[in-house]
């Protein structure tokens, strides 16, 4: 059988086809407005056929969607909307109420010159698709993606940065000023005697002071400050733009921080007190590794000279 | 570089169809965008198809940030065209193109799309129209963003050992806007490029 013998069966798929299909011409008038189009629009094709485009719809955004369908006409081109830079031309309704999060249905659109026998353009054909389906899997998988990256930089107690990533940004913020100059520090701090928080109140107490000092001094740093968790119960705040004067203030602002106010935890409170080391970039350091060094080894002098206190 | 299959003569041949179709494509460019446009003399080569990383690096200098935008075509000839922007006068042609209000990075992706899309069918459909070619194309879609020219095409995830460019520059009188385009294609479809072009030349 030869579709083109039974003109009634090709109507039959352009009207019934599960994509949107109409054509205007070039005063914008509608020319063909298929099933798919009356059932999402609410508007059947005797409301629309004959009638402009823009009449019908006036939330189209018309300056825009003229430009692009006289291209068309002019250019005898193809053209093309996706709904990833503009998620849909006609407000319609989508399928999916309950899982959608999305406010109408995605639409992906292909724009046709529709040639007449002397090769000039008397109409442009619209096929729309309902991209919906597509929008919320990439929606979903963004959203999977934004957490396994930040699972991957995160430490898993506290929620600040973990080692790893801490790391890069110490490295990142060092080749940067050895490239550009103006000052970095670190200040490396420590919970002072931890071992005993652990064995007289429980791994569980432990957990606690240390996801609320991490706390407490996240919401104390400068927002480009970056702190991590070294590892156990030691962390990192990396400083940019800051001088060694700048970074002692720093480490005995949160040492203040950390001694002024006890760790409550099942009602019992807890004095907890830090110990920090702090050393600024110079010159000579080639890797960054040697910061992490200094700071470590102030950190132990303060360790030494009585702990809860700032050595550089 | 010419080959045997592909010599002086059909070169020629291709460049004065292209040359015939970016003087339509820049008059029609210009009606549409209501501005003056300048479009270049095509360059056209035949290269390694790991050649080509090399050639648009030197094209629009190593250094320069490009977005690329590519959207392939298909008929008997089949290929793929780039369109690399730089970063200027974006905002200017969006406004000429009807684009209005915040100029967001979804909408700037969206113009440069709309942008490439107008260049290519205007410049190949031109040039295959004289061929006796009608082309369909798929849709265009970001291939890299602030990617240094000379890295917007992986050589590894070619499939063919040598390519045909054709390179135009795309830019408006007024305005820092500026675009190159780029057609590659691969092999079978050079050799029968070639064949299309004997015969318009048998024809002439």
């Amino acid at each position: 059988m030869n579709v083109l013998e039974r003109p009634e069966l090709l109507e039959f798929i352009v009207d019934r086809a599960n994509v949107g299909i109409f054509a205007l011409d070039r005063e914008m008038r509608v020319l063909l407005w298929n099933r798919f189009m009356a059932d999402h629009s609410g508007r059947g094709a005797e409301s629309v056929v004959g009638r402009n485009l823009f009449q019908c719809f006036p939330d189209l955004p018309r300056r825009w969607l003229e430009k692009k369908i006289s291209g068309v006409f002019l250019l005898k081109n193809f053209a093309f909307t996706s709904w990833e830079q503009r998620p849909y031309l006609f407000r319609f309704p989508h399928g999916r109420p309950v899982t959608g999060g999305i406010d109408f249905m995605q639409q992906s659109c292909t724009f046709l010159p529709m040639l007449d026998a002397a090769g000039g353009v008397d109409a442009v054909c619209v096929t729309l698709v309902d991209a919906t389906d597509t929008a919320i899997a990439h929606r979903k998988l963004e959203g999977a993606l934004a957490t396994v990256r930040e699972s991957a930089q995160c430490d898993g107690l506290t929620g600040v940065f973990n080692r790893r990533r801490l790391e890069e940004r110490l490295s990142e913020e060092f080749y940067r000023v050895r490239r550009y100059g103006g000052p970095l520090s670190l200040v490396m701090f420590d919970i002072d005697h931890f071992k005993r928080v652990n064995d007289v109140h429980g791994h569980l107490a432990g957990d606690e002071v240390l996801r609320i000092i991490a706390a407490r001094v996240a919401a104390a740093v400068r927002a480009s400050d970056v702190l991590g968790r070294y590892g156990g119960e030691e962390f990192c705040v990396v400083l940019p733009g800051t001088e060694l004067a700048g970074a002692r203030i720093v480490a005995e602002k949160l040492r203040e921080l950390i001694a002024s106010e006890p760790v409550v935890y099942k009602d019992v409170a807890l004095d907890i007190t830090i110990s920090c080391g702090a050393a600024q970039a110079a010159a000579e350091h080639t890797v960054w590794d040697e910061l992490v060094r200094i700071a470590d080894a102030a950190l132990y002098r303060a360790k030494g000279e009585g702990r809860n206190r700032v050595c550089s | 570089m010419s080959t045997p299959e592909f010599n002086e003569e059909h070169r020629d041949a291709l460049q004065e169809v292209a040359n015939v179709a970016m003087g339509e494509a820049g008059a029609k460019l210009a009606e549409l965008l209501g501005t003056f446009v300048r479009l270049s003399v095509p360059r056209i080569e035949i290269s390694a198809a790991t050649q080509v990383p090399d050639i648009l690096g030197k094209l629009l200098g190593s250094d320069n940030a490009v977005t690329a935008v590519r959207q392939s075509f298909l008929s008997r000839i089949q290929g793929e065209a780039i369109v690399l922007f730089g970063e200027a006068g974006c905002a200017e042609l969006a406004d000429l193109m009807g684009y209005e209000g915040a100029f967001a990075s979804a909408q700037r992706r969206e113009v440069l799309l709309d942008i490439a899309n107008v260049l290519v069918g205007a410049c190949l459909g031109g040039v295959f129209r004289q061929l006796g070619l009608e082309l369909g194309y798929s849709a265009p879609s970001l291939l890299a963003e602030n990617t240094l020219a000379d890295r917007v095409i992986h050589t590894e995830s070619l499939n063919w050992r040598r390519a045909l460019l054709v390179e135009v520059n795309f830019r408006l009188e007024q305005g820092a806007f500026s675009s190159h385009l780029v057609i590659l294609l691969p092999e079978h479809s050079i050799d029968r490029l070639r064949e299309s072009l004997e015969q318009m030349m048998a024809t002439l």
